[in-house]
This record gives C-alpha cells, sequence and structure tokens, in this order.
C-alpha cells in the first residue's frame, strides 16, 4: 500500500513532464537532447549556487530577518537567471524554432528540478508506514514549477533570442522577468531550494512509544 | 514450565487498533485492542482478548492482580502489552474509540492507526543465573571458649515475576523483605562494632535469588555451605512481604509448633510484639517431601533440617507464581511506617535471642530507626526502577545492595547458580511500540483516479492549444488501410 502511495506522488511529481513533452509538439520535432542538455544546465547551475550559498552564507544564531543576508540570497538567485542565459544561447542547438526552444529549455530545467529536490524525500518518506500530505503538496509544487520554468524560459528567449522587440514591451517584458526570476525566493518558506539539500529529512518520522 | 508453555510467547505486533466499543460482529483477528485498565472487564479478558494492550492505572490493585493470574497461567498465542498511559496514547485512544462508534470497521480499507512492534520472536536463555549474595557478621568469642559460635541467618529473596516481568517491581514483595533486612544488618553493625553490645552469635544475612521458582536459590545457596555452618546455625529468619500490613504479622513454620526452637523464637517475637503494639499468629504448614512445590523460603532450610521461620504479612501460603511482585506491587502500595515496624520487631527479638544488653538497644540506633532508615527509603524507590527476573536487569541496584552489606558486614560474598528444575526463560521483555497513522487503501485509490483524470486532461489541453482539436481525435483514430499500395 505505501509503494502505491510512492507511485501516486510520483506521478503527480513527475507525470506532467513527461505528459507536456508528448502533448505538444516537442515530440514531433525530437527535441529531447535540447531538454537533457538543458537540465545539465540546471545541475551545474545548482552546484554553483551551493558553493556561493557555503562560501557567502553566514548562519545567524538569532532568527532575525537580516537584509543583508536576504539581498546576498537574492543576488545568488540570479545565478538561475545566468544559468538559463546559458543554456539558451550558448547550446548548439539543432535547428529548432525558437518557439519550441524555450519549452524545449524550461521542461529540461523544471525535469531536473523536480528530480534534485523531490525524488529523494519521496523515495524515502513515502514509502513508510506513515501518511501525510506532505509528498502530495510536493507534488504539486512540482507542477506550479514546471509552469513557473517554462514562463521564465520563455521569457528569457524573448530578451535574448528576438531581435526585433516593439520597443514598448521591452520594459514590461524585463519586469515580468525580475518578478518571475526571483518568485520562488519570496513564495517559498525554505529560502532556497538548495537547502532541501542539505536537511533530507525535513519531513516528519513517525511518533514512537516506547512500551 | 515442564513441557507446558505458560503466558505469551508472542512479540511481534503488526496490527490495526482498536478499542472496546466495537460492534459485536467486528472481526478482531487482525486487530490490536487497546484497553485502558480502569475500562478493563475480567470476563472479558477470559473469552476473548485478541492481541492486547493494557494501560497501567493505580488503584486498581486486586483487578490487576487477578488478570495478572489470568495471564499467567492460560496458554495465550498473541502477545500481550502493557503501556504506561499518557497524552499521546489517550490522542490515539479517543480518536479510535470515536471512529470504533461510528460504526466504521477498522480494517485495511478505512483510515485509522497501525500499531507495530519490531521486535524477533524471544530466544529461549540458555541458562538462567542466579545470583545469592551474602554477609556475615561475627559475634564475640568469649576467651576461654573454643566452640565455634552460633550463627542465626537472616534471609530474603530478592526475585520477582509478573505477568509483565520487565514491569514486576515487586516493591512489597519482596522488596520490603530486602530493605528490612539491609536496615537489621546496619544496625546491628553498629551494635557488633562496640565489643560491650557484641552478641555471642554470628550473624548470616543472605539475599537470595530464585525466590518465585520454588526459592531455587536459597536451596543452591544452602547446599553449598560447609557441614559445619550449616549445622552451626541455630536459627533462621526468613523476611516475605513486611511492606503492608497494618497491625498483624504472621510467622510461618514446617516445624510443629510444640518444637522447643519453635517456640522460643515465637515467645521472643510475641513479646517484643505486644510492646509494639503488633499481633503476631504462628502458621505451621507440614512439608510435604514430594511435592516440588516450595511455598515458603524457611521449608528449603526446614528440608536441610535447619530450624527456620518466615515473617511475612501474608496469612496463606501463596501458589505457584502467586505474590511474586507483579505489576500492582509498586511502590505507592507500600508502607514505609510497615516496614519500619517490622524491622523494630525483628531486630529486637534478635536482639533478645542473641543476647545483647538491653539498656545499650534502647539507646542510639532503636530510638533513631526512622532516621537512619532514609537510606534505605531510597532503596524502595531503586527497586521500583530496576526490576529483578532471575538475577538479570539488576544494573545499580545491585550495586547499591552490595554496597549496603558491604559496609554493614564483615564479608561478603556473592554466589553464582544456574537456575535449574522444570522453568524455562524467554527473553524480549520489552520494546518500543510505534503507533502509525495510516491512510486507507481506498485513498489511495481515490488519489490514482484523480491524478490519472488531471493527466488526461492536461494532454488533451496541450494537444489541443498547440497542434489542435483535429490532431487529439486523430489520436484515436486508427490509420486508413493501406491495401491500396499491392495493386
Amino acid at each position: 500500500m505505501t509503494m502505491f502511495h510512492f507511485f501516486n506522488c510520483a506521478i503527480l511529481t513527475f507525470g506532467p513532464h513527461a505528459v507536456y513533452y508528448s502533448a505538444t509538439p516537442l515530440s514531433e520535432y525530437d527535441t529531447l537532447g535540447t531538454s537533457v542538455k538543458a537540465a545539465l544546465v540546471y545541475l551545474g547551475t545548482a552546484l554553483v549556487k551551493l558553493v556561493c550559498l557555503a562560501t557567502f552564507l553566514q548562519v545567524s544564531e538569532n532568527d532575525g530577518f537580516d537584509p543583508y543576508q536576504e539581498l546576498l540570497k537574492a543576488l545568488i538567485g540570479f545565478i538561475d537567471v545566468a544559468g538559463l542565459y546559458f543554456a539558451l544561447t550558448q547550446l548548439t542547438h539543432r535547428n529548432i524554432s525558437q518557439n519550441h526552444k524555450f519549452q524545449a529549455v524550461g521542461l529540461g530545467w523544471a525535469f531536473a528540478d523536480s528530480v534534485l529536490h523531490r525524488l529523494a524525500p519521496l523515495w524515502v518518506g513515502a514509502r513508510g508506514l506513515e501518511f501525510t500530505w506532505d509528498y502530495i503538496l510536493q507534488g504539486l509544487e512540482a507542477n506550479a514549477n514546471l509552469v513557473l520554468s517554462i514562463s521564465l524560459a520563455a521569457l528569457g528567449s524573448l530578451i535574448w533570442l528576438r531581435k526585433n522587440k516593439p520597443k514598448t514591451l521591452i520594459p514590461i517584458i524585463y519586469a515580468c522577468a525580475g518578478i518571475v526570476a526571483t518568485m520562488p525566493s519570496i513564495t517559498s518558506s525554505s529560502f532556497f531550494p538548495e537547502a532541501a539539500l542539505l536537511s533530507p529529512m525535513k519531513f516528519r518520522l513517525p511518533s514512537s512509544f516506547v512500551v | 514450565m515442564s513441557g507446558s508453555a505458560y503466558g505469551s510467547r508472542f512479540t511481534a505486533l503488526n496490527h490495526h487498533a482498536a478499542s472496546l466499543h466495537f460492534p459485536p460482529s467486528a472481526d478482531l483477528s487482525r486487530a490490536v485492542l487497546i484497553i485502558p485498565l480502569r475500562e478493563l472487564n475480567i470476563t472479558f479478558v477470559r473469552e476473548n482478548g485478541g492481541n492486547k494492550q493494557v494501560h497501567e492505572k493505580e488503584q486498581l490493585k486486586n483487578l490487576l492482580a487477578e488478570l495478572e493470574q489470568l495471564l499467567i497461567h492460560a496458554n495465550i498465542p498473541y502477545p500481550v502489552y502493557f503501556a504506561f498511559e499518557n497524552d499521546e496514547i489517550d490522542t490515539v485512544l479517543a480518536d479510535i474509540k470515536k471512529n470504533d462508534a461510528i460504526g466504521q470497521p477498522a480494517t485495511a480499507t478505512t483510515g485509522g492507526y497501525k500499531l507495530v512492534i519490531p521486535t524477533p520472536e524471544p530466544k529461549k536463555v540458555a541458562s538462567p543465573t542466579i545470583t545469592n549474595i551474602q554477609g556475615w557478621l561475627s559475634g564475640l568469642k568469649v576467651d576461654g571458649d573454643t566452640n565455634q559460635l552460633p550463627t542465626i541467618a537472616i534471609v530474603a529473596s530478592y526475585d520477582t515475576f509478573g505477568a509483565a516481568p520487565a514491569l514486576s517491581v515487586g516493591s512489597d514483595s519482596n522488596g520490603s523483605g530486602v530493605v528490612a533486612l539491609l536496615e537489621i544488618a546496619r544496625l546491628f553493625c553498629l551494635l557488633y562494632s562496640n565489643p560491650k553490645t557484641r552478641g555471642r552469635y554470628n550473624l548470616l544475612f543472605g539475599l537470595t535469588s530464585g525466590g518465585p521458582y520454588n526459592y531455587n536459590g536459597t536451596q543452591k545457596w544452602l547446599r553449598s555451605f560447609d557441614q559445619r555452618l550449616r549445622e552451626s546455625i541455630d536459627y533462621a529468619i526468613c523476611l516475605n512481604s513486611i511492606g503492608s500490613w497494618d497491625n498483624e504479622l504472621w510467622i510461618h513454620v514446617s516445624k510443629p509448633p510444640e518444637n522447643a526452637y519453635i517456640k522460643q523464637i515465637f515467645e521472643g517475637f510475641s513479646n517484643v510484639a505486644e510492646e509494639l503494639d503488633i499481633k503476631v499468629g504462628l502458621k505451621h504448614k507440614k512439608i510435604n517431601i514430594s511435592n516440588p512445590r516450595v511455598a515458603w523460603e524457611h521449608e528449603q532450610f526446614s528440608r536441610l533440617r535447619v530450624t527456620a521461620a518466615t515473617l511475612s504479612e501474608i496469612s496463606t501460603a501463596p501458589e505457584l507464581l502467586q505474590g511474586t511482585g507483579g505489576l500492582f506491587d509498586s511502590r505507592q502500595f507500600v508502607n514505609e511506617t510497615a516496614i519500619t515496624r517490622g524491622v523494630k520487631l525483628v531486630a529486637e527479638s534478635l536482639a533478645n535471642l542473641v543476647p545483647i544488653g538491653r539498656e545499650c538497644v534502647d539507646c542510639g540506633p532503636m530510638t533513631s530507626v526512622s532516621g537512619l532508615y532514609q537510606s534505605n527509603a531510597n532503596l524502595l524507590d531503586i527497586r521500583g526502577k530496576g526490576p529483578a527476573l532471575v538475577g538479570w536487569n539488576w544494573g545499580n541496584v545491585w550495586e547499591h545492595v552490595w554496597k549496603e552489606l558491604a559496609d554493614h558486614t564483615d564479608e561478603v560474598n556473592m554466589q553464582h547458580e544456574v537456575l535449574e528444575g522444570v522453568f524455562t526463560f524467554y527473553d524480549s521483555t520489552s520494546a518500543r511500540l510505534n503507533i502509525y497513522q495510516v491512510a486507507s487503501v481506498t485513498f489511495d485509490l481515490l488519489l490514482l483516479l484523480v491524478l490519472g483524470s488531471y493527466l488526461i486532461v492536461l494532454f488533451s489541453f496541450l494537444v489541443i492549444t498547440t497542434r489542435g482539436l483535429d490532431d487529439l481525435i486523430s489520436l484515436f483514430r486508427r490509420p486508413p488501410s493501406r491495401k491500396v499500395k499491392t495493386a
């Protein structure tokens, strides 16, 4: 029964990626290579972010809101954006239209994100006896993250790949890009997803009683 | 025991929880019943009893005693656990009761709690060891007296047994006896340290093991004695459960009361008892040599022809595994003043028997018994924490006892033996209970359905928006046959 639950949560977390790939013309144009390359770029970006966090961030004893620390965290968040830029522009893709390129890159990005941050807790936790809502919430979060990544990639492609943009829309595009880039850090309680890597067992362990 | 199984020999638990308010037709075979002790109905236990977990509660001494006897003597094919009640278990139990009251059968298809105890099956203990501890106080040898001094032995057995051996602390039976013995040892050490108040008897203090098992330890201890030592023992006084009596104590003997020695002991005790306002009765129980059952410790002495008597608050001889300090025998049921009076009685009687100069007995130790008793009152508490089963689990209790005895006697010895006889012991007496809150299978099925429909909707949505509705329909249409080509 608990493997069943694990299976359920897994398809909630990773299903939409597969569905997106197969439903849209991405599968017709065989853009899997692009997605894989984007996933690898995401891994690299995550590593760089981790190193930066470890180097520059100090662990504060008091839980007060330190503006400089938060600013530093936001800046490190922009490494994300840099990674995406790299994936969109620098990698050599086959001849696929811009339209599909950003979708493929966004998909690969989101898939790598889900696997890195959600697979391990799912495997360890969802197979246990105790039932919690955490894993279902995590799956929903993965879905939202997919939408976020694809929109970020779209904005990114608009900024860097499209050469002839209507003048009036440029500031709007940049503003939207800025908001979307920092959205995860604003909304999520754990400020940076990298923290989850450092504390894998953040989900509640089963209560036990001594007999 | 003699090949037949007693009690429950199963330990692992992996079942759903249920409470006592189940509907009559419910299937209990895969459920664990959590029963708070105050709601326990003995007849229910007798008839059914699924896997049981019972909560401990005060003021239910009789209920617990009866339950224990039932559990010990029946052969139970499933695990029975006793747990302490705390807030967490209370909330779990309230939840389960609510569920049961609605009438939902608590099986795998509905929600609920699952209790898991992941212990391996209990193994036989190959050779259970019993440990006897003895302390020796030498009496005063008058110059010119070449004979060996006679000895008086004071004995108490310290082992307990109960339905839940890990919880059997046995504060009264026989923690009270052990404490009394140590206290008497201390008093007489004080008296004997002064040559003027030193008696002309040696004192031998013995803490024996194997009490519930026909006093096997006492038997081994006696057998290990030198012949001369055994013959030099004039009397042996055994202490058994003197912690919760009001004003009546019993002296149990196996030799007929007309015996001169017995008369002497009894008169000595009675005289002191009158002064202390205690009633002392004499009970005579003959030993049946062919019957292996040994109800009192003094019977082991009598079998080896040593005059002995047991001082106890119990008036009738206990049955096998009865009165061995079970679940209900905890600290709160022991009366400290009772033990103090018992100690006074024994010490004064001994002082008369030994004999020690009266004037020095009255002053000093006797009057401040309660003050000196404090250190041993702690022993009762420690006993409450450390149950003893055939000498296991003694830990720091044993060290304390050893130190006490070593401080107040001239010589302390320990004797390890193997428990023989018809008893076989199994380990695994305590375990850790895990309670999980689980969701039912139907929940997961429902979830699967929802997820499946979500993914299908997502798929269709994406196909329609990116490729057009025609493509979606074309997915379901079989490709047209290509028979035309062969022509």
